[in-house]
């Protein structure tokens, strides 16, 4: 209950926005994830009890964006205060949604929610207050792309909520950042919703800071013949948990998702993923990538639910592992629940190190350990990293990424 | 188009072996508690320790919850309205076959198991277990002559108690699930399998289960110890009557590996199912784990469960010594109502250690089949490789096919791969067969065995034929 009380003490009941109230309520009956769950079972509890021991924090702190380059076609989005759009232009709108909109939303989605499974929204959104909230709906083709940032402060937790519904024929390249800072803990919650026709490129970029959290969940509903791309990077994080709910609710879309966590020294990253084909014709094509060095954990849980309704579903998912120390430790955990018969569902996982024959192959060539070392994880990030929208035109994140190896 | 009433009547045919023996037995009364147990020991004559053992079991089982992890749905199990105990009426001793009921050998008889003396030709010894107790071991003297004891577990706590007090319970210990304690607690009889250092056992062994009473449950022990260098292939079988009751079955299995040693354990599981309804049929809540203690050992298990109302079932390895061996190979095939929930454990403890999973699924009618495994490396298991293939057939829209691997790594310098697929029957292959003039059952039964044969493959001849005719049979029916 500490949680709960937490979160009353840090606001004035009058403060608190419908939301917040009923989120809280949920909370009250569950105020901790039941960590003998599936889903939260190998959670590390420490480190989630560090994760809710920041005060919350409402006020958005300074914000120095660590990126360069910032391109004068790109749209960029802070979440947090002043965080205002309404750009109306030949071919597209960008439209902030008015607050009844949100609630209206959010409550529909709260209506569905699996107290376990969505824990962390709930919790993310009894924390949230209006102006931590951006919502969006955009329409429209040739859209520049956009940029939307979180982020957290030292020695507080941060809760931030996005929701984008793309109306029909819409085509955008977007692109979230989550940033922790020293000491933080940064709960984000994203809600997509697809129209159909539509298509979202979407990239995840979570990168922190000497013992930063996130409670990263992302929920997309993709009506039929819409398209989803995710490409998502995780790392540096004390603790990170990263959760994709997707469902095609009419089926015939397609979904591709290139995911990619990378943890050190004692991290715990983790990626959990349920993909729900409600209808004929869905198509997914998942990986899941995990480097885990020193004394870290790496998690991967995906579960593709094909019920009967979803015929000539295609849908292939596989969890790579890279293991490069003795004290790591990976989980990986596909799963496939199918009742319809027309369907071709597969799922594979490999867990192992760097491929000794082919580094010895690139040192009879002259090429030193570290260097061929290095080429293979190039490769290995690579299939994720350009399928990172925005960010590979203009961010070095395989440099990045390969430096710190 | 495939007519799919036609492909269900393939699957259907009725359970052959349902019949019950009309004979006088002796049971014991229901419900379960210390006294029950203190009366099952003093039956079996059996020494301190084991009652000690069956009592500390029972004390722990009362402290277990039963577990829900599986979402097998079933209705609440009365543990105190099944008899523990049930044995055939029969003379005190028995010398020789000649003197064991008819009525039993011709139970046997029926179910094709070859108990008399002119039918055993075969070349396979066989136990067999008719509700709690052994009838009959055939070809003991052949065996003893190679220094191979197989014999009911009863005989064997009577006459090797050593081997007994030393390895029982060691493999699967007794608090190690709520179903294990409570065969820790209850068990009757069941096999035990010795084979001295350096001996390759002359022939296949064999036990078959059989329940006859419908309101008792069957609870045996198997246990099989493999020497250094000597090796083993040992086949189980099982059957029951057709009751519009549930029948409790919870075994234990416990398979021992030294330096050298292989052992293989197949499985040709056909307890009666319950009706298209879904009414009767056997629980089968079995554990079954081999210790590859040895250096080089080699456990193999191999499994057709084509029967019971619900499976819940891991065969597991524990791969201990160095370059030890652990094999799983799996077909499971649910019809009708039927659960099964499947797959095994593979944990890797010593360096150097391999293991191979290939698990088929046929899952009809409206059944639910899921493959549940672990795959574990420990910090030493240096050099070690896994490898699993999990592939499920779906045979008409009710039906549900599922895949929950559990995968888990601490050591580097090892290889995990897994990967599983989901396909039905389908159609061209279908139309092609029958354009070549073969007829549609045919057909079906053609491609369920192809589907299944990589594990048909490891199972012993007389085993691999019986399991491709009780597929054929069991799918009767249901392909749509």
């Amino acid at each position: 209950m500490k949680i709960i009380e937490k979160i009353k003490t840090n606001k004035s009941i009058d403060n608190q926005t419908e939301i917040q109230k009923i989120c809280l309520d949920k909370l009250q009956s569950t105020p901790l994830p039941n960590l003998k769950s599936e889903q939260w079972r190998l959670s590390n509890k420490s480190k989630l009890s560090d994760f809710l021991d920041y005060s919350v924090n409402e006020k958005d702190p300074k914000f120095d964006t660590p990126f360069p380059k910032t391109s004068q076609s790109t749209i960029r989005l802070v979440i947090g205060e002043n965080c205002q759009i309404n750009l109306i232009k030949e071919n597209f709108a960008i439209k902030q949604l008015s607050e009844d909109q949100l609630v209206k939303y959010i409550k529909e989605q709260i209506s569905c929610f699996d107290q376990n499974e969505n824990w962390s929204d709930l919790l993310n959104l009894s924390l949230n207050c209006a102006k931590n909230t951006l919502g969006l709906k955009i329409s429209g083709s040739e859209i520049p792309p956009i940029e939307i940032f979180s982020h957290a402060s030292s020695n507080t937790l941060n809760a931030k909520t996005l929701v984008i519904c793309l109306e029909k024929d819409c085509d955008i390249d977007l692109l979230q950042v989550n940033l922790g800072k020293d000491n933080s803990s940064l709960s984000q919650s994203t809600f997509f919703f697809l129209e159909e026709n539509s298509s979202l490129n979407h990239g995840v970029v979570s990168y922190g800071e000497n013992k930063s959290n996130l409670l990263n969940s992302l929920n997309v509903i993709q009506q039929k013949n819409s398209e989803y791309n995710l490409g998502s990077l995780h790392y540096k994080f004390s603790y990170a948990r990263f959760e994709i709910r997707i469902k095609q609710s009419e089926g015939n879309a397609k979904t591709n998702i290139k995911g990619m966590q990378i943890s050190k020294k004692d991290e715990q990253i983790s990626t959990y993923t349920k993909i729900d084909f409600n209808g004929p014709n869905g198509f997914l094509d998942q990986i899941n990538k995990s480097l885990a060095d020193d004394k870290s954990h790496a998690i991967f849980e995906g579960s593709i639910i094909v019920p009967k309704i979803a015929q000539k579903t295609n849908a292939s998912q596989l969890s790579r592992n890279l293991l490069l120390s003795n004290l790591t430790q990976i989980d990986t955990k596909p799963q496939l629940e199918i009742i319809a018969d027309d369907v071709k569902c597969k799922h594979g996982a490999t867990i192992s190190q760097l491929n000794e024959e082919e580094l010895f192959y690139m040192r009879t060539r002259g090429i030193t350990l570290t260097e061929a070392s290095k080429l293979q994880l190039s490769s290995y990030f690579q299939e994720i990293i350009s399928f990172i929208p925005v960010s590979k035109d203009r961010w070095d994140l395989l440099d990045i990424l390969l430096n710190e190896n | 188009m495939v007519n799919e009433n036609l492909v269900k009547d393939v699957v259907k045919e009725p359970y052959k072996y349902g019949f019950v023996t009309d004979i006088e037995t002796e049971k014991i009364a229901k419900g379960l508690n210390e006294d029950i147990i203190k009366l099952i020991s003093q039956k079996k004559e059996e020494p301190k320790y084991l009652l000690d053992f069956r009592l500390k079991a029972f004390k722990k089982w009362q402290k277990m919850k039963e577990p829900d992890w599986a979402g097998l749905g079933y209705k609440q199990i009365d543990y105190q309205d099944i008899i523990y105990y049930s044995a055939p009426k029969q003379k005190e001793k028995i010398s020789s076959l000649d003197e064991v009921d008819p009525k039993l050998l011709e139970t046997f008889d029926k179910l094709g198991i070859p108990l008399t003396e002119q039918k055993k030709l075969t070349n396979v010894a066989v136990d067999a277990v008719f509700d709690s107790v052994s009838i009959a071991t055939t070809f003991r003297e052949e065996l003893a002559e190679h220094g191979v004891i197989f014999c009911s577990i009863s005989e064997a706590v009577k006459n090797h108690s050593d081997l007994i007090e030393k390895y029982l319970g060691t493999v699967v210990p007794a608090s190690d699930n709520y179903f294990a304690a409570l065969n820790s607690a209850v068990f009757s009889d069941g096999s035990f399998v010795y084979i001295p250092k350096g001996v390759t056992c002359p022939m296949d062994l064999s036990s078959y289960f059989r329940i006859n009473s419908g309101d008792s449950g069957q609870f045996e022990r198997t246990l099989i110890i493999a020497e250094e260098s000597s090796s083993v292939s040992y086949l189980e079988g099982c059957t029951a009557p057709m009751f519009d009751t549930n029948t409790l079955h919870a075994a234990v299995v416990e398979l021992i590996a030294l330096d050298d040693a292989s052992i293989k354990y197949s499985t040709v599981q056909n307890w009666y199912a319950g009706d298209e309804e879904g009414i009767g049929g056997i629980f089968n809540f079995v554990t079954k784990r081999g210790k590859c203690l040895g250096k080089r050992s080699k456990i193999s298990w191999s499994q057709v469960e084509t029967g019971s109302a619900i499976t819940w079932k891991y065969p597991s390895c524990l791969l201990l010594g160095e370059e030890s061996v652990g094999e799983f190979y799996s077909v499971a095939l649910t019809n009708n109502l039927q659960q099964a929930d499947t797959g095994t454990k593979m944990i890797h403890i010593g360096p150097k250690t391999k293991s191979t999973i290939v698990s088929k699924g046929i899952s009809a009618g409206n059944s639910i089949n899921s493959y549940r495994g672990l795959v574990k490396m420990g910090t030493k298991a240096k050099g070690s490789r896994n490898y699993s293939q999990c592939d499920s057939m779906l045979i008409g829209d009710q039906a549900s096919a599922n895949t929950f691997p559990y995968i888990k790594s601490q050591q580097p310098n090892s290889e995990i791969e897994h990967e599983a697929s989901t396909c039905r029957i389908s159609e061209d292959q279908l139309f092609y067969l029958q354009s070549r003039g073969i007829e549609f059952e045919e057909a079906v039964s053609m491609m369920v065995s192809g589907f299944c044969r990589d594990v048909f493959n490891q199972l012993p001849m007389e085993f691999a034929a019986e399991a491709d005719k009780l597929l054929a049979l069991k799918l009767e029916g249901s392909v749509g």
